[in-house]
């Protein structure tokens, strides 16, 4: 034998080490062959290995999107928009794309449970005879007024029925409430068009036939109201009418994804919005030679001090206003959250009726009421919220329903709602995570998750066209989940109250027919039943006119001022986190996108401007403690070079305590810093904090996309 | 410019285009928000794995597209450049494709796109360390794994049964959605015609609020792509390095 | 250390120790390689045959090559159509698991015998248009009771037949050959 290996030799062993190997790493049968379960009975309309679409609504805001769900083999694979929706036309946003992944959570509630207000998921699992039992118990033995409905910010056929169910037993009607809505200022903007203009509706701003946009605090392009409407506005705007691209200049105090994106960015002091909107009204009244009665009071040198701007750059922009073909004055978000709240969006209003734009295309209008002209039901401001609050710590509120909102999680600490529930005698969730409120409840009795749910939704703003988006489930339950509106019909009836209704769809149904008599809809159908299809099929029913509503001409003083917060060394500018928005934490994709300004993936941060940074001896990823009025909380420095030197910024999102293993002991809520200071229309006044910050000598390395050295080599001593 | 066999060099499968590409696609960064909408659409198309906040902060997350965005001048006078959405430029001289020493990476003849075969693929991590663009993405782990992640034994019910489930030490990166690419073709040939323009678009265009994302035939000069991308104000990034891309951006906006 | 195990394996105990070792891993790996080519084992030892030679086309059970990447297995509702109009479904030893699975209300769980890798999307639709026959790739399905493939469906003998189509079409050849074409 020779000392050599032939080449064939080698090949033969390597041959033989490789099915040893194979053997012996276990590719046995098992795992070549898996096992197929095809459909016992497969459904008509599905054919092997192609995918089956629904029409739906999107339930992670209370936008009303509509979306198109592919399925493949009774699995829902991807979310995309419904190209006749009028609300998206067919897009969706980053947290809509993401709602597979609440479907699918690995920390869903799998049915219903006596939780008994143990701090984590409790494992006593009921059957739903049970959980009826106790439903139809409480229905009988808890007087109507002692009975309380807190529900989500969907206006959506659960609300529809609670408010039937509330009138029927003759208890208060249910409160609808959302964290966005607090950071929206959606209160604010709709008292200012009942008090300007006579008209309690939300203003829907055109930006589509704009030139030119003046925008304060709105975070439109983020979570502000319908985002993904807006963003087809925006997009609409810059690529121009008659070749001429609109122009947008944000105002605000930190640049926000919305801002970073506009053509101009103008960082004015947190508070003194109201004044440079009404040195801006006063001056456009000059260059036009009108009268401009509300605004003699303000001086625009004096606005531009408080704004901590040039003079001449508001005279400037004063001008560019006065000669734009369709000029445009936006407001919301942090401008409406101070004290004088409301005085700044009357003012803005003002300002576009000034400029002679309400009710102008590229002006402002009023959103389309519902299809069958019912003005929308107005969510809980903060103040309603402080007020329920009130009512259960008085030990009035025997049983409290909750479905479809966190206000544990969402509502500042210093409402003192956990303290509160402690007084309420029996309190049933009806979610579907395992949040922070679910826990502190005695029964979770899960609702099914938005994607296996049939329901209607009224579509608050963000169309043109007034419209019912339409739920339907696009795959059968994942766990064992019931209706909530299945739930207490069946209830009801338990205990002896049955509502008119055999159960869900003939009480969506009922809701439903009073459409098919209407003209100008998107389809029609002889009978109702293939109505019913049809409004399944389309996704809902709409209008195919503009029904945006024409605001009467306004009326009312307006004074504004400064607005004046506590004291302290920075200002606070809480801000929805523009990628998980108030209940995306707990979608894993959703913490691993990138904050689009910071980069920053997975946690809370606290954003300093460089100079002041600098100046405290502050670095990155430094632990810092944030000093409120009403709390304290530790995140980590992002040093922002497009912040205010004087305003520090927080995301809100994070901070769960639970919520499922992607959420929970993550990050810190910012609205726990917070007092309940509100504004005239009850909205917090969330932006009139100051706050102080100490040092705590950690560190956390935030995980962000963006490298932490520039292309220059900046930051390159920082790293090391 | 003359095309160049590069199979000369022993890089088989690599080739250089001379001709243009077949799918193309123009990037409005103007219109663009940064609103990361295509980067979740696409995660939730191609079965793109999550790889939890230690992994993303080594670097290691697995986003087939993601947002850039840079600082200019200091505060007051900064301002951010448009967002710019960078993904596979789907070069038509790829640097990726000759160093791949497992042929790998190769340029697809049919689709004129480039092309990651994952079983082939070792983990030489070559073709990203010589794409410019940096847009490949490595599997660190095994994160599609319910073995080791357990959170995918539910999550995985949203998988894409058109796109493989990649594993451990598999580069990866945007295909152009080539699954939907083959669907329409598919579709268009049973029902004998030709493609449509804008019968389909990948996940991120599909997506994006904007609009800014548009997707077509850029060898036929009637499709919209190929008029968008034709405009004075479109540029390819880092085309001085001889990529031939076929990702224009639109920059400045309407005038 | 590793010295004396090397002088202790040429010692004549050391060299039978060898040989078993050698034999327990090669027989191993026989038996390894043996129970790759064995099928699996189905539900219901289903006679193609008797099926087949009824007249029953392929596509009455698995209708989805016409259109798409999967033929699709048959659901028991299917089988029942059928098979409750029939004697023999009463009488037959192979049958019990059906008549359960229909009282049930349980699928059946078939195990695919012909299949290809994960990272392979293969499609019926085209090959079907293409002129091709189930026969052509899966043999003669009639001869058989359990389904076992006749060949290695392996990318070998996949590339043989794209490569025999393709040739001489230059077009042809580059979406045949192309590695996007099956791997994505």
């Amino acid at each position: 034998m020779s000392n050599t290996i032939s080449r064939r030799d080698f090949l033969k062993l390597a041959g033989l080490g490789a099915a040893t190997s194979a053997v012996l790493t276990g590719c046995g049968p098992a795992a070549k062959y898996v096992t197929r379960q095809p459909y016992f009975d497969m459904p008509e309309y599905t054919y092997h290995g192609e995918s089956t679409y629904y029409a739906t609504t999107c339930r992670e805001c209370a936008a009303g999107c509509g979306l198109i769900v592919r399925t493949f083999q009774g699995r829902a694979i991807k979310v995309e928009g419904n190209p006749a929706h009028p609300v998206n036309r067919g897009k969706t946003c980053a947290r809509g794309q993401a709602t597979l992944q609440g479907l699918y959570n690995p920390d869903r509630i799998p049915g219903p449970i006596r939780q008994g207000r143990a701090g984590a998921l409790s494992r006593q699992v009921m059957t739903w005879d049970e959980a009826l039992d106790i439903l139809a118990k409480l229905f009988q033995n808890t007087p109507a007024d002692q009975m309380a409905f807190l529900l989500g910010p969907a206006p959506d056929h659960l609300y529809d029925l609670v408010v039937e169910l509330a009138a029927h037993l003759g208890g208060p009607a249910p409160i609808r409430f959302g964290a966005l809505s607090l950071f929206e200022g959606r209160t604010t903007l709709i008292q200012a068009a009942q008090e300007l203009f006579g008209q309690a509706a939300l203003p829907f701003f055109d930006l589509a036939s704009a030139d030119l946009v003046f925008s304060f605090g709105a975070n439109f392009l983020e979570t502000w109201i319908s985002p993904v409407s807006y963003t087809r506005g925006l997009s609409t705007m810059r690529k121009g009418r008659d070749g001429r691209r609109g122009i947008l200049v944000q105002f605000e105090a930190r640049m926000s994804q919305t801002a970073s994106v506009a053509d101009e960015w103008i960082p004015i002091r947190l508070g003194s919005e109201g004044l440079v909107i009404a040195a801006l009204a006063r001056l456009v009244a000059e260059v036009q030679g009108r009268p401009a009665d509300s605004f003699q009071e303000v001086t625009p040198d004096e606005a531009a001090t408080a704004a901590d701007i040039p003079p001449e750059m508001l005279y400037h922009l004063a001008d560019r206003l006065a000669t734009a073909a369709r000029p445009l004055v936006l407001v919301g978000g942090s401008a409406l959250a101070h004290r004088n709240g409301l005085q700044v969006a009357k003012a803005a209003l003002a300002l576009n009726a000034l400029l002679g734009n309400v009710g102008r295309e590229g002006g402002v209008f009023l959103s389309p009421p519902a299809p069958d002209g019912a003005p929308h039901s107005r969510l809980a401001s903060v103040q309603e919220m402080a007020a329920f609050v009130q009512r259960l710590a008085s030990g009035t509120v025997k049983t409290l329903f909750i479905h479809g909102v966190n206000p544990l999680f969402e509502l500042p600490a210093s409402l003192g709602l956990a303290e509160a529930l402690k007084n309420v005698e029996t309190i049933v969730s009806f979610a579907t995570f395992p949040d922070e409120t679910a826990l502190q409840a005695d029964y979770i009795f899960p609702d099914h998750h938005g994607l296996e749910s049939f329901g209607y939704q009224r579509v608050m703003a963000g169309a043109k066209e007034a419209a019912l988006s339409g739920l339907q489930p696009v795959v059968s339950p994942f766990h064992d989940t019931r209706a909530t509106v299945d739930l207490l019909l069946a209830a009801l009836a338990q205990a002896g109250r049955p509502l008119p209704y055999s159960d869900e769809f003939a009480f969506i149904q009922s809701k439903i027919r009073p459409l098919m008599t209407l003209a100008g809809g998107s389809f029609t159908a002889p009978e109702e039943h293939t109505f019913m299809a049809l409004f399944q099929q389309h996704g809902g029913w709409w209008t195919l006119n503009d029904m945006r509503q024409q605001p009467s001409s306004p009326r009312g003083r307006i004074a504004v001022a400064m607005a004046a917060p506590e004291d302290g060394e920075f200002y606070l500018l809480p801000f929805v986190s523009p990628v998980l928005g108030e209940a995306g934490a707990n979608k894993p994709w959703l913490q691993e996108t990138p904050d689009p300004t910071t980069t920053v993936m997975w946690n809370t941060w606290v954003e300093i401007n460089p100079k002041t940074a600098k100046k405290l001896g502050i670095k990155n990823d430094e632990v810092v403690r944030l000093i409120g009025p009403a709390g304290a909380i530790e995140v980590p420095v992002y040093v922002y070079p497009a912040i205010r030197p004087d305003t520090l910024a927080v995301p809100f999102g994070q901070g769960h305590t639970a919520y499922g293993r992607f959420a929970a002991g993550r990050g810190a809520n910012p609205i726990n810093l917070l007092l309940p200071i509100l504004n005239e229309a009850g909205d917090l006044a969330f932006a009139d904090v100051k706050v102080r910050l100490e040092k705590t000598g950690r560190k956390y390395s935030l995980s962000r996309l963006e490298s932490r050295i520039g292309v220059y080599g900046e930051g390159l001593e920082e790293a090391h | 410019m003359k095309p160049i066999d590069l199979s000369l060099f022993g890089a088989k499968g690599a080739i250089v285009e001379a001709a243009e590409g077949k799918w193309g696609m123009a990037i409005d960064q103007d219109l663009c928000t940064g609103c990361q909408a295509c980067v979740v659409a696409c995660a939730m198309e191609n079965n793109v794995p999550f790889v939890g906040e230690i992994d993303a902060g080594y670097g290691r997350s697995m986003h087939w597209i993601r947002i850039e965005r840079f600082w200019e001048g200091e505060y007051p006078e900064i301002r951010m450049t448009p967002y710019r959405p960078m993904l596979c430029q789907q070069c038509g001289n790829a640097p990726c494709e000759p160093v791949c020493p497992a042929y790998a990476t190769v340029h697809s003849q049919s689709e004129r796109i480039n092309l990651q075969v994952y079983n082939r693929c070792v983990g030489t991590r070559y073709c990203a360390n010589n794409c410019p663009y940096q847009v490949r993405s490595f599997n660190w782990r095994d994160y599609t794994d319910e073995r080791v992640n357990d959170a995918i034994a539910t999550l995985k019910n949203q998988y894409n049964p058109d796109v493989t489930v990649r594993r451990r030490g598999v580069m990866e990166k945007c295909t152009f959605c080539i699954q939907r690419i083959h669907r329409a073709q598919d579709r268009a040939k049973a029902e004998g015609r030709e493609v449509q323009d804008g019968e389909f678009a990948p996940a991120c265009a599909q997506a994006c609020p904007a609009d800014a994302i548009v997707f077509g035939r850029i060898d036929d000069l009637r499709s919209r792509v190929s008029r968008l991308i034709r405009q004075k104000h479109g540029v390819h990034y880092l085309e001085e390095l001889g990529t031939q891309p076929r990702v224009t951006y639109l920059v400045g906006g309407a005038s | 250390m590793i010295s004396s195990v090397v002088k202790w394996l040429s010692e004549p105990l050391g060299r039978v120790a060898l040989l078993i070792v050698g034999l327990t891993v090669i027989s191993g790996a026989a038996w390894g390689i043996n129970v790759l080519q064995t099928t699996p084992e189905q539900p219901i030892e289903f006679p193609h045959v008797r099926h087949v030679s009824m007249g029953i086309p392929c596509l009455y059970c698995h209708p989805g090559a016409t259109r798409g990447p999967s033929a699709g297995l048959p659901s028991p509702m299917k089988c029942w159509g059928c098979h409750q109009q029939m004697e023999i479904t009463k009488t037959s030893p192979l049958l019990p698991p059906l008549v359960a699975a229909i009282e049930n209300g349980t699928p059946l769980r078939w195990v695919p015998v012909a299949q290809v890798p994960d990272f392979v999307q293969f499609n019926h639709r085209p090959h079907l248009a293409a002129g091709l026959n189930c026969e052509d790739c899966h043999g003669n399905v009639a001869q058989m009771t359990i389904y076992q493939n006749p060949q290695v469906m392996n990318m070998g003998w996949c590339l043989n037949c794209h490569r025999e189509r393709s040739a001489g079409n230059p077009e042809l050849e580059k979406k045949l050959l192309d590695c996007g074409t099956c791997h994505y």
